[in-house]
């Protein structure tokens, strides 16, 4: 995913700085689809994305008199998203059931996933669903610090340096998170080997 | 053999792309919003709501309109502290009223009938009408606001896997 | 009388009878419509709560003469303070159990009360007419007569916890929690939501209510119960069944049960299986710590395994349970409502 021109973002925030509301509702509009696809990967439970959304915009939009402009405007509200994200799941704990969203049937075009269905074994076009509920198991059973850099980096495709930035920690510590993520997956995702499907 | 390798899981991963919320969602986000600013903004009590509109207004002061509007600031700084002891006096009737008929209030109205001191949300709903009128207390103004009548669109949970 | 003539005056008469009978019945039909209202009215009240954002305003039913009343989830499961419309009075309410699986809540207000009979929705078929009672807006109870337009698995691509009444009748906002009513004045269902533009409605069946009201009577809680089978679709239909057990999870029931994956299920206590998704009825109504008698054919066998349900994991949510009061809920229960397969 690229990210958005500032200059337009800067626009919209000093005129939602002063007073025109509507620039701020572009901004929810902009940033909505992102915001949600960080949230959803993170909590994998679509009501709980919905609130968490709601909460974030609401601050976002009660802060954004005091933002100056040190960050972009998409690093601070993914900032913001992030922590509060993160405190709610340690306030969920692991009590929550999975909520998933469809898999959109565009899908279907996409050139990785033509390539993963025709050479992978272990991945077969008519177990997606299966696929889908593996991955978002295995998704699980990291730990939150570490889900947020897997889904920044692999699902919202940012940069290190992006990431760095947002959770405010060097580039060599994302690094190594993303490292040791990708080991647990590939841990937990081996299963398919002993049971392939379809 | 057929191992995942870092390569392929990135590739599953960013599939998950593809799980996206029902169709209308984004769509619906913007007026939900809109809807729990106005809630929001109907609890919070009166003097909060003036105070906001009040810092809102001097923050955006220009030197300009400083000389141009000394009678303005002025008349504002002294609705806002009339009405604050108001109601601290007497709690429950605030006359909004009074609010009305400052002058500078009225001249900052644009010409699309928007609240030029109201903090960004506030446009939405503050129309040139007063929130209570002068005898109501704040409890009868409270029972103005229906409540949510409840019926939802979705169900309220999901399976995502045949198991048992 | 030549044969023409005698042939129409009887198809007049038989024409005019048949007009005559119709509006006649149309007749009936309205009054027996009202008849379920005006009977069942007495025991649906208004419910009014209060949730972290606002006020809400939904309706439900009693179901015992000590107050014990059904409402969905969305009104009875994440609000406070509770009070109810009932006999022109106000009176306080509590919550008793909500389950956000099955969609439905139970609260308790201390008074004498009415109550609705309970009724079965496996007699209901499409077509069957129905009555809703409820309380749209800031209206006075209403009634809504329709009809059974399906029994639907899933929504928009999502499958519900267990099958869903879909109610062709009209619905406004306040009338969450409403009874679904048979034309004998018994209660099948509960509305739960609404689809396209409120023109039509979902009801949960209320044999997945009274699941929970006697999980709640056994254990103090609902316990929604699970094995630890993944089911998916075989290649070929088997015995009439297309679900296979696909996936026999690690730490659970099953394993260890001597179920295999590739095992053919046929049956999960008294529900006959023949697609995946029938999976989701018979895991629905599974209670915790309760005995499940599954039947699968494994080649050319027919065996059936005795497993022992554990707690499901989507319900490791904390239940929500009021308070205990002085007022006992009554541990009779009117029929044998556990449909534990």
């Amino acid at each position: 995913m690229e990210q958005p021109k500032t200059d337009e973002d800067q626009q919209l925030v000093a005129r939602t700085q002063s007073g025109d509301a509507a620039a701020f509702d572009q901004l929810v509009i902009k940033y909505t689809p992102r915001l949600y696809g960080l949230v959803y990967n993170m909590t994998s439970n679509h009501e709980d994305t919905n609130d968490l959304l709601q909460d974030i915009f609401s601050k976002a939009y009660k802060a954004i008199r005091g933002f100056r402009g040190k960050s972009s405007f998409y690093t601070w509200v993914h900032s913001i998203a992030v922590n509060m994200t993160l405190n709610f799941l340690k306030k969920r704990g692991r009590r929550f059931h999975l909520s998933l969203d469809d898999v959109d049937a565009s899908i279907q075009n996409d050139k990785e996933f033509l390539e993963l269905t025709a050479t992978s074994s272990p991945v077969r076009e008519a177990d997606l669903s299966e696929l889908q509920r593996r991955l978002n198991e295995a998704m699980m059973k990291l730990s939150d610090e570490h889900r947020a850099v897997v889904t920044m980096f692999h699902i919202q495709g940012m940069p290190h340096s992006e990431i760095s930035k947002i959770l405010r920690v060097s580039e060599g510590t994302v690094r190594s998170r993303l490292f040791y993520a990708n080991r647990q997956l590939q841990n937990y995702l081996d299963e398919f080997r002993k049971n392939p499907v379809g | 053999m057929d191992e995942f390798n870092d390569n392929e899981i990135g590739k599953l991963l960013r599939l998950k792309r593809y799980e996206q919320p029902p169709p209308g969602y984004f769509e619906n986000f913007l007026h939900e919003f809109h809807r729990r600013q106005r809630d929001e903004l109907l609890r919070e009590p009166l003097w909060r709501i003036l105070l906001d509109r009040t810092q809102d207004f001097i923050f955006h002061l220009d030197v300009r309109s400083l000389t141009s509007y000394p009678a303005a600031i002025a008349a504002v700084l002294v609705c806002a502290a009339v009405i604050s002891l108001k109601i601290y006096q007497e709690p429950g009737t605030a006359n909004v009223a009074a609010l009305q008929s400052g002058p500078a209030l009225s001249t900052a109205v644009n010409a699309e009938g928007q609240w030029t001191l109201a903090s960004p949300a506030a446009t939405r709903i503050f129309r040139a009408q007063p929130l209570r009128s002068l005898n109501e207390s704040a409890d009868t103004h409270r029972a103005a606001i229906p409540p949510r009548y409840v019926l939802d669109s979705v169900p309220v949970s999901y399976e995502s896997t045949f198991r048992f | 009388m030549p044969p023409f003539r005698l042939a129409f005056a009887l198809s007049f008469l038989a024409a005019t009878s048949l007009v005559y009978g119709q509006e006649e019945s149309a007749t009936a039909v309205s009054h027996h419509v009202k008849e379920v209202f005006e009977r069942a009215a007495k025991a649906v009240v208004k419910i009014h709560g209060v949730d972290e954002h606002c006020e809400i305003s939904g309706t439900g039913f009693f179901i015992d003469p000590t107050g014990t009343l059904y409402t969905a989830y969305t009104v009875g499961g994440e609000a406070g303070n509770f009070t109810i419309d009932f006999n022109g009075k106000r009176y306080p309410a509590h919550q008793v159990l909500a389950d956000i699986r099955s969609g439905t809540a139970i609260l308790k207000t201390d008074v004498a009360t009415p109550a609705l009979p309970i009724g079965k929705s496996e007699e209901l078929e499409v077509a069957t007419p129905v009555v809703a009672i409820g309380y749209p807006l800031d209206l006075p109870e209403t009634p809504n007569f329709g009809m059974i337009a399906g029994f639907d698995r899933k929504y928009l691509g999502r499958y519900f916890s267990t099958t869903h009444l879909r109610v062709n009748l009209p619905t406004q906002r306040g009338e969450a929690g409403a009874p679904l009513l048979n034309m004998k004045g018994e209660v099948v269902g509960i509305l739960v939501s609404s689809l396209e533009n409120n023109s039509a409605c979902y009801a949960v069946p209320i044999e997945a209510a009274e699941k929970i009201r006697s999980d709640f009577v056994r254990f103090g809680e609902a316990r929604h119960g699970w094995v630890g089978i993944n089911v998916s679709e075989a290649a070929r239909r088997v015995e009439g069944s297309r679900a296979e057990m696909t996936e026999i999870m690690e730490g659970t029931p099953a394993a260890g049960s001597g179920i295999k994956p590739g095992d053919i299920l046929l049956q999960v206590g008294r529900k006959k299986v023949h697609e995946p998704e029938d999976v989701l009825d018979a895991s629905f109504f599974i209670t915790a710590g309760d005995t499940v008698p599954i039947t699968v054919l494994r080649g050319s066998e027919k065996l059936t395994f005795n497993v022992q349900a554990e707690l499901h994991p989507a319900s490791q949510r904390p239940p929500l349970i009021a308070s205990p009061t002085n007022q006992a809920i009554p541990l009779k229960l009117d029929s044998e409502v556990q449909r534990t397969p």
